[in-house]
């Protein structure tokens, strides 16, 4: 039975009232690693290196029971990576992650912040080489993949010195993340994917050819995905002039058809190419999110 | 179709709203930022036909539930065809003849019929609408107008009457009534017993377009008889029955009472059989002089209101006569019988001769002897203010006359022809002309009353005639009308005296309660005879609707409810 005062498994919103992003990621880190007893990411590496202080989520098979025994502390061994993993986060900053459809809940940016921050900490504490890219209609932050100390707040920093952008132009940043990413590795995309598909598809397909890993979470505000509101509205894309007058009662079930065809296309397409691909509404706590990874 | 609210039909005005609000309502709507436009406009893009159709069939089905309602509120009524006397009507101009006359106090079945015939008239009344224009004519032939509640009232205080209602003539009124008034609807309802004798001779002229209905009578026929008549006539009561035809002679009793006798006292002075059309004498005895009141009654019936019947007469004491010696030996010997038979006596009441007496009270003048004193006789007639007077002698004949019987057809060998006096006041003629006339104070003879002139002075008749000459015919007589009313008698008095009587009592056809055949009814008024489910039925049927506003409400709801499924259903 899930412990409801662990804070991964918390309301998105209310977590975020905690803290800064580097708190409310490490919160979730600690509280996710606790229930899942297991590091999701596990090293590549064989070869026993050092030994650390045993954390919460740390797999009881690498305790080093001797240390244990003779001094009563939990140490688990580590072993030196044959080859790094290279993690990429690329988040969208772009007009629409900065909608959210309640005061209540956070926007798509704010959680795709935390929910990179979280992932950053999880993939560091494994050694893991993580990077970052922001992007809107143009790439606004690189932060290449290091493993070494203080890469994490550099992550951080990173997501908070993004600004909320205007369009988006995923492919463009994306072909840049080719560039980057020399050595094959691991490319996590956190974004609402309003964006063309077939082009998105193509770079993210490019990146799948190029022997990337590749893990897409989908962001979607409930509100986006259930139309509601005044008997009549007049809708405005924030990213473009574009506007339509709906009567969202009427026009409800259709919308979330098209919603439903357009998460199942997605889906489809990522999975035809070896594409991690996760559905990911804003009001599902940061554990649950970090759990579709496991 | 009509309504019966036709100006709750500018309430369909308002079937327009959903159109124009469609048409006007460009109210800006609110802004609001939406990122996956993308796919609110392929789901817009997607379902734009449905939409549109969607739009379409609820301005359709809101302007169309609109109008349903106006339209049940103006209440349509469509022409019916069911039976019974359900549904509503259009304005209908209703005359209802309740026939209270007194045959409707006849019990039919151990119930008066008039309870019946109130029964129906009330269940007319009571369909009547708002729109209605009713009367309610009884037998007296008022018709009288008022609402709902009041004729209803009136209907429930109706007692039989005394009066005969004449159909045909309460028909042909009541058809002209309705006839005049500008309604969809006109009809006539003859509530009646429907007696064979309340038709007359004619035809009531029916106007185009109004509809005549008649309630069947009862199917028995009621056995009844009645007195019809009593008169008082040479010292004996003539009693005429009436009633329905058949059955055997009835006994009739005849009883006497003073009217200075307390009210009720009375006794039986005689007893007749008579049967139904027939009459039958019954002798009165000597009275005294003064008014007499009596009574002719039988056994009681079914119809009590004409089981007895009041007569009046009056014994005159013996007049006072003075005979001229020129009236002629026969008069002096026949005045002289009376008196012994104290019929008349001496005195000056009433002289009797060829002479007038100045301006001396009664006289009966006889034509002079000699020729010669006509002229002279004429001009004292004309002194007296008389305008009969002698004329010419005149062909001999018989007598005729209707009020002193005794002396019809006898001879008369010559006379003079009496002219210039108006002919109502002719009490016996001969070969036509008068010759028997009576003109204020005098009674005039065209004939002497001598064997010579004519034959009456040698028949048995002249006494009683000279008798009848002075008692009745010379002093007058006090007038005794007859007329429809409770069985009783009035008296009118003049200072101390009096000086007349009316005697009342129902007509003596509302006896006879054989109902009227079917043609006859239909000849008559132009009616076809319905028993009571069949005049309920066709009560106002001429402009009977029914009434669909519940079935347009009814349609109402269910394109509510389809409005209500259409709306909610992409919701």
């Amino acid at each position: 039975m899930a412990d409801v005062r662990r804070i991964d498994l918390l309301d998105p919103a209310e977590v975020a009232r905690l803290g800064g992003i580097e708190i409310v990621a490490q919160g979730v880190v600690e509280g996710f690693l606790a229930g899942i007893h297991r590091s999701p990411f596990r090293g590549f590496s064989v070869e026993f290196t050092e030994h650390r202080a045993y954390q919460p989520g740390d797999e009881p098979r690498y305790l080093d029971w001797k240390i244990l025994a003779r001094s009563d502390r939990l140490f688990v061994k580590q072993f030196e990576e044959e080859t790094n993993l290279r993690a990429m986060l690329l988040v969208d900053a772009s007009r629409s992650m900065a909608w959210r459809g309640a005061p209540t809940r956070l926007t798509k940016r704010a959680y795709a912040d935390r929910l990179a921050a979280a992932l950053a900490l999880i993939l560091l504490r494994q050694r893991d080489a993580t990077g970052l890219i922001t992007f809107d209609e143009a790439v606004r932050q690189v932060i290449p993949a290091r493993v070494k100390t203080g890469q994490w707040m550099r992550l951080i920093r990173g997501l908070l010195d993004t600004p909320d952008g205007r369009g988006t132009a995923a492919q463009t940043a994306l072909l840049h993340l080719t560039a980057l990413l020399a050595r094959r590795g691991l490319v996590v995309l956190v974004s609402d994917l309003l964006f063309d598909r077939t082009l998105a598809l193509t770079a993210l397909r490019y990146l799948r050819h190029r022997g990337h890993n590749v893990i897409v979470f989908h962001l979607m505000d409930p509100a986006e995905a259930e139309l509601s509101g005044p008997p009549e509205v007049r809708f405005r894309d924030p990213e473009s002039p574009a506007s339509v007058v709906v009567r969202p009662r009427e026009l409800a079930r259709a919308y979330a058809e098209t919603v439903r065809r357009e998460v199942s296309a997605w889906r489809t397409a990522c999975r035809r190419h070896g594409i991690a691909y996760h559905h990911v509404l804003t009001d599902l706590p940061f554990g649950m999110a970090l759990r579709l990874l496991a | 179709m009509t309504f019966l609210h036709p100006l709750a039909l500018i309430g369909l005005a308002a079937a327009a709203i959903p159109a124009l609000l469609h048409l006007l309502e460009r109210r800006v709507p609110p802004e609001a930022e939406f990122p996956p436009i993308r796919y609110l406009s392929e789901a817009e893009r997607q379902n734009a036909r449905r939409l549109k159709l969607r739009h379409l069939l609820l301005l359709i089905l809101r302007t169309a539930l609109i109008a349903l309602i106006v339209m049940a509120a103006a209440r349509p009524l469509v022409r019916s065809r069911a039976a019974g006397g359900g549904g509503v009507h259009e304005p209908t101009a209703l005359v209802l003849i309740l026939d209270n006359s007194p045959s409707s106090g006849a019990v039919v079945d151990g119930r008066p019929l008039l309870a019946r015939l109130k029964s129906v008239a009330r269940a007319s009344i009571a369909r009547a609408g708002s729109g209605d224009r009713v009367w309610l004519m009884l037998a007296d032939g008022v018709a009288r107008a008022g609402s709902r509640e009041a004729l209803l009232a009136t209907v429930d205080s109706v007692e039989p009457g005394w009066r005969r209602l004449d159909l045909t003539t309460a028909v042909a009124r009541a058809t002209r009534l309705v006839d005049a008034e500008p309604l969809p609807g006109r009809e006539v309802e003859v509530v009646s017993d429907l007696q064979r004798t309340a038709f007359g001779e004619g035809r009531a002229d029916i106007p185009r377009g109004v509809r005549v209905l008649a309630l069947a009578p009862p199917g028995q026929v009621v056995a009844n008889r009645g007195v019809a008549q009593a008169r008082v006539t040479d010292g004996a009561v003539a009693i005429t029955l009436a009633g329905t035809p058949g059955g055997g002679p009835a006994p009739v009793t005849v009883r006497l009472r003073a009217t200075a006798s307390p009210v009720g006292r009375s006794r039986d002075v005689g007893r007749a059989l008579a049967s139904t059309g027939s009459s039958a004498s019954v002798p009165l005895p000597s009275m005294a002089p003064g008014w007499w009141i009596g009574e002719a009654v039988l056994d009681p019936d079914e119809l009590r209101a004409d089981d007895r019947r009041a007569f009046v007469w009056r014994v005159s004491p013996p007049a006072r006569v003075r005979a001229d010696p020129s009236a002629g030996p026969f008069v002096t010997a026949a005045l002289a019988v009376l008196t012994q038979g104290k019929r008349v006596a001496e005195g000056t009441d009433v002289s009797l001769g060829e002479r007038l007496q100045g301006d001396a009270g009664k006289t009966v003048l006889l034509p002079p002897a000699d020729p010669a004193l006509v002229g002279q006789a004429n001009r004292a007639l004309a002194a007296r203010g008389v305008r009969w007077r002698f004329g010419a002698s005149a062909t001999p004949g018989p007598v005729a006359t209707a009020r002193l019987a005794g002396i019809n057809g006898i001879p008369v060998a010559r006379r003079y022809r009496l002219e210039g006096g108006d002919t109502t006041t002719v009490i016996a003629t001969v070969n036509g002309d008068p010759w028997l006339v009576r003109d204020g104070d005098v009674v005039l003879l065209g004939s002497r009353l001598d064997t010579v002139w004519t034959a009456l002075p040698a028949s048995p008749a002249f006494v009683p005639f000279v008798d009848a000459l002075v008692n009745h015919l010379a002093r007058g007589e006090a007038p005794i009308g007859e007329e429809e009313g409770p069985a009783g008698v009035l008296f009118q008095v003049h200072g101390a005296d009096t000086v007349g009587a009316t005697v009342s009592g129902p007509d003596g056809r509302e006896s006879d309660l054989t109902p009227a055949r079917a043609d006859v009814v239909r000849r008559a008024i132009g009616a076809e005879v319905q028993d009571e489910a069949q005049f309920a039925a066709e009560r106002f049927a001429g402009t009977r609707r029914a009434d669909v506003s519940g079935l347009l409400l009814a349609l109402a709801l269910l394109v509510a409810a389809v409005e209500l499924g259409v709306a909610t259903r992409a919701r």
